[in-house]
């Protein structure tokens, strides 16, 4: 819908800014109520992150509190909990790009060469089910799989033999990276290779069949016409996911850790995103928890440019 | 032209058949496990062994849950954010990008970067706790709607589809006098149907199952969704049992089913909390597939 009527356009390009304005009132009106809500709740938060280098006192109006430099992020940087906060948040994201991002890959790969069209509607329809359920539920779920009591994954190792009273995975923290790997794929395998498989739709036909008369092999045709073809759209997504690696998927480690209460959990599962949320919201130490939420957005904005950058060497599609 | 399967072929396809049917299940079998516990009689669901059929068969567990006040109150609240989230929020989402789909709009540069910042930059929970407790917000229902009532991915998605609506539809209407606003209720609400349909699914479901902002923002029980009941009920076994003994009158059962009833109660929730994405879930598939198709063009 571009300039919608040739007259109009005319007509307004004679008249002062102010002047069209007013005579396009009526598409002002659809537009402003939205901006105005956008202004005020994304932009006063915005300017409300100020408060990191401010002492920000209960009452007092965002960002007009007492300056005190950079005395919030000396305090970060001090306090002994936040090297585990780093470490783990690194180490969760780390094998959650290593693991959970090649997987889905090698999913859209697989679901390409199925060739049985009604199993393979089934499998794609269930994999992308658990993407729609709230990690409350993923977790009461998970929390029940993996019980001592009766949980079938317990059941399946005293089955096998590997423990007599079961594992209490959610009570001891040397299973927790494993446990957020683990159940973050069993939540998103489906879900993250719709894009793959969509991507690989569009590779033309024609090249498999010029592979077919020069005779390569399946695994051949796979690696050198499949992979390379998507190789744009997985750069892509690496970029995406590599630049927000400091996120750390905040829901789920909340559900997973009985929102940071399971104090056995936090020696591994405390990660910059849940340690903002303890120190801010549960200890009320508002600004010293907006820098280390600030320390996140200008480290995960840095890893965007160099993700970019390094993608831009590489000779593919960049970013910005 | 159809090539000879060598052994490797079949080797291949029985490996990728054998993977298939391990995510199905995976999959597919907490689901079952718990909707069979859930049906189950609690008693006999402590003796264990329960995979995806229930033994005893009873309604029991779900009476009990429905008996509870605070389980009916928490499904209309979670039903109202959603009816209401996502009524609103495609009417403000789709408005603003209605209006930033015209190239004639006063201001469409400057619109376009204020709806740009925010989806790179946020001011985090802090300022917004804070935000929304100067507004007055806290312990009021509208906290669940009006902050996130304009989408900008969605709205994104929504300008997309409205550049493509021909030219010559609005140009006729606005010959014969409509006003931007009659068009856009009257003519593009009309024909948008496959976008709207797609939006309105990504907002419910996200309505449906959001929790943080009850978490953060509401401590008043009587508008606490679903989704925070639930999480009390997995993280408070005591929580659970309430909701079960208000169910019992027979207090010699009651103490009998005392730890029993914990794990019956919170299948039980947990299945009437994910029901409704289950029953649209047909919908789902179909719209939300759509939808990143159509980001992911965009880039």
């Amino acid at each position: 819908m571009s300039a919608s009527n040739r007259d109009e356009v005319r007509l307004n390009r004679d008249k002062s800014v102010f002047a069209r304005f007013i005579h396009q009132w009526d598409l002002q009106v659809l537009v402003i109520p939205s901006l105005i809500l956008i202004l005020v709740f994304s932009y006063i938060p915005m300017y409300g992150v100020i408060m990191a280098f401010q002492e920000y006192k209960l009452g007092e109006k965002l960002g007009f509190s007492e300056w005190v430099g950079l005395k919030q992020f000396v305090y970060l940087f001090s306090e002994p909990a936040f090297p585990r906060v780093l470490r783990n948040t690194l180490i969760i994201s780390g094998l959650k790009i290593l693991i959970n991002f090649p997987i889905p890959i090698i999913f859209a790969v697989m679901i390409n060469e199925m060739r049985a069209k009604q199993f393979k509607k089934v499998v794609q329809t269930v994999s992308y089910l658990p993407h729609f359920i709230s990690w409350v539920v993923c977790a009461t779920l998970m929390f029940d799989m993996f019980s001592t009591d009766g949980g079938a994954i317990n059941e399946l190792l005293k089955w096998v033999g590997v423990t007599k009273s079961g594992i209490p995975f959610f009570n001891r923290s040397n299973y927790f990276w494993g446990l957020t790997v683990a159940t973050d794929l069993w939540k998103e395998l489906g879900w993250n290779s719709i894009i793959f498989i969509a991507a690989i739709a569009g590779v033309d036909p024609q090249l498999y069949e010029a592979a077919d008369i020069d005779g390569a092999t399946r695994i051949q045709k796979i690696w050198y016409i499949t992979v390379q073809t998507i190789k744009p759209t997985i750069i892509i997504l690496l970029i995406f996911t590599v630049g927000g690696m400091l996120n750390a998927n905040f829901d789920q480690i909340m559900m997973l850790t009985n929102q940071m209460s399971n104090a056995q959990l936090r020696e591994t599962g405390d990660v910059i995103d849940t340690f903002v949320y303890r120190f801010g919201l549960q200890q009320m130490r508002y600004s010293f928890a907006t820098a280390a939420s600030l320390f996140k957005t200008v480290i995960n904005f840095v890893l965007l440019l160099i993700t970019n950058h390094v993608a831009g060497k590489l000779g593919d599609t960049a970013l910005l | 032209m159809r090539i000879k399967r060598s052994r490797s072929d079949y080797f291949i396809d029985g490996l990728i058949l054998l993977v298939m049917l391990m995510v199905l299940v995976i999959t597919l079998y907490p689901f079952l496990n718990s909707l069979a516990i859930s049906l189950n009689d609690s008693k006999d669901s402590v003796k264990g062994g329960i995979t995806i059929w229930p033994r005893v068969f009873t309604w029991n567990n779900y009476v009990l849950i429905f008996n509870n006040e605070r389980i009916p109150r928490a499904y209309l609240i979670s039903i109202a954010r959603t009816v209401i989230g996502t009524i609103l929020g495609l009417l403000f989402t789709g408005s603003l990008a209605f209006g930033l789909a015209h190239t004639n709009l006063v201001g469409r540069k400057i619109y376009t970067i204020i709806c740009l910042i925010p989806m790179y930059f946020g001011g985090g929970i802090i300022p917004t706790f804070l935000l929304i407790k100067s507004m007055g917000l806290l312990n009021n229902f509208w906290v669940y709607i009006i902050p996130g009532v304009v989408g900008l991915w969605n709205m994104i998605l929504m300008r997309t589809y409205f550049q493509t609506i021909p030219d010559g539809l609005e140009e006729s209407a606005v010959i014969d006098g409509a006003s931007y606003l009659r068009i856009f209720f009257q003519i593009i609400i009309p024909i948008s149907a496959p976008i709207i349909a797609t939006i309105a699914l990504y907002i419910g479901v996200a309505q449906w199952n959001s929790w943080f902002d009850a978490a953060m923002y509401i401590t008043k029980d009587s508008l606490k969704p679903m989704q925070t009941i639930l999480m009390n009920v997995i993280s408070e076994a005591r929580y659970a049992e309430q909701l079960a003994q208000s169910g019992i009158t027979d207090v010699g059962n009651m103490l009998k089913g005392q730890n029993t009833n914990v794990r019956s109660i919170t299948m039980a929730t947990m299945v009437v909390t994910v029901l409704p994405i289950l029953m649209i879930y047909p919908f789902l598939q179909r719209y939300f597939i759509k939808g990143i198709m159509v980001g992911s063009l965009k880039g």
